[in-house]
């Protein structure tokens, strides 16, 4: 499969992932680690100066083209794409790795959406309780990553992000639609714990602030992929 | 074709149109627009005008920046940007806390020196634009705040930005408080000095991230943070940055005149002015006119005189506002008890709002956040307050935290006791019938 759709397809294709829970925190790190994980062609969000943002995400899905598994992936908030005709997202991320819990699921991503992953299968779970939801990875028995994240107020929402991939065949950005009860907060009140893992190698860990700005959760949505497109323009 | 940001294209017909209304449009603010990547520069600027005029002025943004016809007393009129209603209303947004902005002596000082000197200074400060005026008010500034010399700029923004980018250098450090005002951020970014950010007001976040640095350090705090009205921990975190060996500079905009015996600012309260190597103030807020100054040691302010490009590069203050801005520092000394109106004030209206179960955070300063904590709702709400005959500005994310939205209270000292009464009675109201109180 080539996984690369020109942008202007006559006849789109979207392929569509339901999950049970999807959280996510936003951490601030440094900006020179950003600047190590991205491409030259994309620049990361500063909420602070000299300050990126890491983006921990958690995914619990139920039903897709490659069954059920879980995700977890790392990623760097940059700055979204403006183009003629095109709206404008909410925001867009660089994913710069990912873990699955199934070998299907990973094949699948890694052939469709060019997304870098960690070769083996994890451990994933999600305990959701009555105000936060946590969540624990880990590979082999050995720990990746803790995270806890709080609720706020649950709202209905459909929100557009842009992922931006990079692989030595080039460069490419897909458009996600994520549709949901929905809630977001920044009361710092969410942990998380960036254990010493191959999986967190590429992170700066002592710099990472293990409280997140922002909290987001998701739960029983859908997420929807665009069919990616190639940028030809930032093939670097 | 001009970019939308509209939520959905026409192949994603499958959307809920409910979901599709709540991450759409009216869930977009500032932060959606100021990071982009285009061909073009101005390719930002579709998809944001279709934001402003398809929902964001009409649902609220027009409260910012609605122009005033009378002086920021507490009684205002202005023109209501939607309707172009003029409207009476009571004033609780203006920083004018000692109301000096439209003092009589105030103003008959700045009309004498527009007699005199005429309406600008014609030069940089350094070349041909310091004026006796400007020597004057730095001697005066000096002698108030008990240091060897005060540096006068053009405004309080540009005081920050120059004396920051005069002093630190690529390689050096600078750790601020995260909640610092822009103009420090700004100055920090310029010097490119490494930054650093400690978490508000935490002395153990500050010890933190002086860790592992070395060489010239800054440590910068301010004395009241304007979003939440608290005062800095200023003990304890001159403690840490002093252990450290770091030098510390304090941004005294919304304490100078204010706080302290003397009014020279939260140091002053603490006894800590000797211990602060920086003191920075503004003449926009308690003296009710505009600019900035930097007091320090004579050595400081011959350094900041070569180096301060922000001054070196900009035409000095305005005589008539440095004339203005000179009554009103020697108002402020000779009449103290404009202070003690403010508190007794400040004291008065934090009663009612208590009595009302209104919530106001943090403060324990002269600026009292109402605090909403709902974005969607804020914009309602300021409607209904300026409707029920009350002037505040509503604070949304990213000015703040998400769903730290509030209303920012600035008392002043000519406030009567009705009028925060009334203030505080219009406030109650609203909150109720909005279901946030």
């Amino acid at each position: 499969m080539s996984g690369s759709n020109g942008a202007n397809s006559e006849k789109k294709e979207f392929v569509q992932y339901h999950f049970k829970h999807a959280i996510g925190g936003f951490f601030e790190f440094p900006t020179v680690n950003a600047r190590k994980i991205l491409p030259p062609h994309l620049h990361p969000v500063e909420p602070h100066h000299g300050q990126s943002v890491l983006s921990v995400m958690a995914f619990d899905f139920h039903k897709s083209m490659v069954g059920e598994y879980g995700e977890l992936i790392l990623s760097v908030l940059v700055m979204p794409r403006v183009a003629p005709g095109a709206p404008l997202p909410r925001s867009a991320f660089y994913p710069f790795l990912l873990g699955t819990t199934t070998k299907a699921s990973r094949d699948h991503a890694i052939e469709r959406w060019h997304l870098p992953h960690f070769m083996e299968n994890i451990d994933l779970s999600f305990d959701a309780q009555k105000d936060k939801i946590e969540i624990a990875a880990a590979h082999g028995g050995k720990p990746i990553i803790d995270m806890s994240i709080t609720q706020y107020d649950w709202e209905t929402v459909s929100h557009r992000y842009q992922s931006f991939m990079h692989d030595p065949a080039g460069s490419y950005m897909s458009t996600i639609i994520m549709e949901s009860a929905f809630s977001e907060n920044e009361e710092e009140r969410g942990e998380i714990t960036v254990h010493d893992h191959a999986f967190t190698a590429d992170i700066d860990r002592g710099n990472v602030n293990t409280t997140p700005f922002r909290e987001l959760w998701m739960k029983e949505g859908l997420q929807t992929f665009h069919p990616l497109e190639t940028l030809a323009s930032a093939a670097v | 074709m001009a970019t939308r940001i509209s939520n959905t294209t026409p192949e994603e017909s499958h959307l809920n149109d409910a979901a599709a209304a709540n991450g759409g449009i009216a869930d977009f603010d500032y932060s959606n627009f100021y990071y982009s990547s285009a061909d073009d520069i101005f390719a930002i600027f579709d998809p944001y005008n279709e934001w402003w005029y398809g929902h964001a002025r009409d649902n609220g943004y027009y409260l910012f920046s609605q122009p005033m016809s009378t002086p920021p007393r507490p009684r205002i009129e202005l023109e209501e940007q939607l309707g172009h209603e003029r409207l009476k209303l009571l004033n609780l947004a203006s920083y004018n806390y000692l109301g000096l902005s439209y003092h009589p002596e105030v103003i008959d000082a700045a009309k004498n020196a527009l007699d005199h000197y005429g309406l600008g200074a014609a030069g940089s400060p350094i070349l041909s634009g310091t004026m006796e005026i400007h020597v004057q008010l730095e001697k005066e500034l000096a002698k108030f705040k008990k240091k060897d010399a005060a540096m006068v700029f053009a405004t309080g923004y540009s005081t920050n930005v120059g004396l920051i980018q005069a002093l630190m250098r690529p390689g050096d450090w600078v750790i601020m408080d995260q909640n610092v005002h822009a103009s420090i951020v700004d100055g920090a970014i310029l010097s490119k000095a490494n930054v650093r950010f400690f978490r508000h007001n935490r002395p153990d976040d500050l010890e933190k991230k002086l860790g592992g640095t070395t060489g010239k350090r800054l440590v910068i705090v301010e004395g009241v943070y304007s979003m939440d009205g608290d005062e800095a921990r200023l003990p304890e975190i001159i403690e840490v940055a002093k252990r450290h060996g770091a030098r510390t500079m304090i941004d005294e905009a919304h304490s100078t005149f204010l706080y302290g015996k003397d009014g020279r600012g939260v140091a002053e309260k603490y006894g800590l002015e000797d211990e602060i190597d920086i003191h920075v103030g503004t003449f926009s807020k308690a003296l009710g006119g505009m600019g900035g100054f930097v007091a320090g040691s004579q050595a400081l302010y011959n350094y900041l005189m070569g180096f301060a490009r922000s001054r070196v590069f900009s035409c000095a203050l305005s005589p008539a506002v440095a004339a203005g801005v000179l009554q009103a520092l020697k108002i402020v000394q000779r009449e103290p008890q404009l202070r003690d109106a403010l508190w007794s004030n400040v004291a008065y209206m934090r009663g009612l709002l208590g009595e009302a179960g209104i919530d106001v955070g943090e403060s324990t300063s002269q600026i009292i956040p109402i605090m909403i904590r709902n974005d969607r709702k804020i914009f309602g709400v300021a409607q209904s307050l300026q409707r029920a005959g009350l002037y505040l500005q509503p604070i949304i994310y990213p000015a703040v935290a998400k769903h730290r939205s509030r209303f920012r209270i600035s008392i002043s000292a000519t406030h009567t006791t009705q009028q925060l009464d009334e203030a505080a009675a219009i406030l109650s109201d609203v909150l109720q019938a909005e279901g946030l109180r």
